[in-house]
């Protein structure tokens, strides 16, 4: 039960806690922000669980998805805003 | 597996499920869609924690990203609620239920997981654990100075590219073509277009 | 001596990063919901990937890719996050969310759809 460990679980949690606010979320805008937090903590968790088993590929999956976590934000957020997406 | 990386499985697993059940259970065609891009997010850090870069690879930038907006684009052509159905679908829930059960008795008959005696463990795996595959011209000083001569260094990489090649290449030329069939269709009328641009 | 740095970090980050979580869930307006959502993911991430790389260097003095992709990866988030949730809170003003005003019956529930 290492350090790293106890972070992935916290990050778990947050992570589970950002997915009840994005089911709950009474307004939209509290989904496309639970979305954001969940694949913001889903970066932390790849870089930890990349250290915990001692791979050193989930780095680039991580670099892939703090990109595309930012892009789907903006296009939802453009959809949302304008009901078109170009 | 060690025993973090067990309980990290099931915990991810866990989530998933939920956030799946989340997504059917909502009438919110937009919540909707966003629970599924947590879904599939869930399912490409579940693929990386089995050591499959390139299916979490896939599944992250096509789940998360490409497929939450394809379905966005969806969204824009039709309403943003799901209209109220009947509350229980009998022959739907009938026709799923026994479709499983089939599924599930003709995976009793497969060999167990990591099964030393299954064929496959015999014939196939050995030529890519031992990095066999496409290994040419390759001697050894081409492997240490760094170039790797057609050898695949990652198990599922070699599985995906090479012993299922001809598979992977014709999967791409069916997507490429249902791509340009699909825009092909959907493509507005000439005068439509020319309306669309200057609003 | 620097583990023990390195430990102290990635929990400190862990912290942050499940407080600014609860925050999320348990803020009662979407305005409000917005501040552990920037600031205190985002702190939560420095630390975590500031302890990680760390750590990593403290294991194998010579996994500079490694810990240049981790600060890539800090560094990505630490743009992209803040955009974010400015881009969020935007939208939300322009389409007429109004923010929770402390009185009691007035949940900040906007009837969006």
């Amino acid at each position: 039960m290492n350090v790293e460990l106890i972070t992935a679980l916290l990050v778990i949690g947050g992570a589970f806690l950002a997915l009840i606010r994005a089911v709950k979320g009474p307004t939209t805008y509290d989904r496309v922000l639970a979305v954001n937090v969940f694949g913001t903590k889903t970066v932390l968790l790849l870089a930890l669980l990349g250290y915990i088993g001692d791979r050193t590929g989930f780095l680039d999956i991580a670099v892939l998805y703090a990109l595309i976590n930012f892009l789907a934000t903006i296009a939802l957020l453009r959809f949302v805003e304008t009901r078109r997406l170009t | 597996m060690s025993d973090p990386v067990l309980l990290i499985n099931v915990l991810l697993l866990v989530l998933a499920i939920v956030a799946a059940i989340a997504a059917m259970w909502t009438r919110n065609l937009l919540g909707a869609v966003m629970l599924m891009g947590i879904y599939s997010l869930l399912l490409a850090v579940e693929w990386a924690n089995l050591f499959a870069m390139d299916v979490s690879y896939t599944e992250a930038a096509v789940g998360a990203g490409a497929a939450t907006i394809l379905l966005l684009t969806a969204l824009t052509r039709t309403g943003s609620r799901e209209k109220e159905g009947p509350k229980l679908h009998w022959s739907a829930l009938i026709t799923a239920t026994v479709t499983g059960v089939v599924l599930l008795y003709g995976t009793s008959d497969l060999p167990r997981f990591g099964d030393p005696q299954a064929p496959a463990t015999i014939h196939v795996s050995p030529q890519y654990v031992t990095q066999n595959v496409g290994k040419v011209d390759a001697t050894e000083t081409d492997r240490l100075e760094g170039d790797f001569g057609d050898h695949v260094p990652n198990a599922v990489t070699a599985v995906l590219a090479s012993y299922r090649g001809y598979d992977t290449l014709f999967e791409t030329a069916v997507i490429f073509t249902a791509g340009i069939c699909v825009i092909l269709l959907l493509r507005p009328a000439a005068g439509q277009a020319r309306r669309r641009e200057d609003a | 001596m620097l583990n023990y740095l390195a430990d102290g970090l990635l929990l400190l980050g862990g912290f942050f990063a499940f407080s600014g979580s609860l925050g999320i869930l348990r803020f009662p307006d979407f305005f409000s919901r917005l501040h552990p959502a920037g600031t205190s993911d985002t702190l939560g991430q420095l630390l975590i990937l500031g302890g990680l790389s760390l750590r990593v260097l403290l294991d194998s003095p010579d996994a500079g890719l490694s810990v240049g992709k981790l600060i890539a990866i800090s560094l990505l988030l630490f743009i992209t996050t803040p955009a974010s949730t400015h881009a969020i809170s935007r939208v939300a003003h322009l389409a007429g969310l109004k923010p929770w005003t402390g009185e009691a019956n007035n949940d900040g529930e906007a009837t969006d759809e």
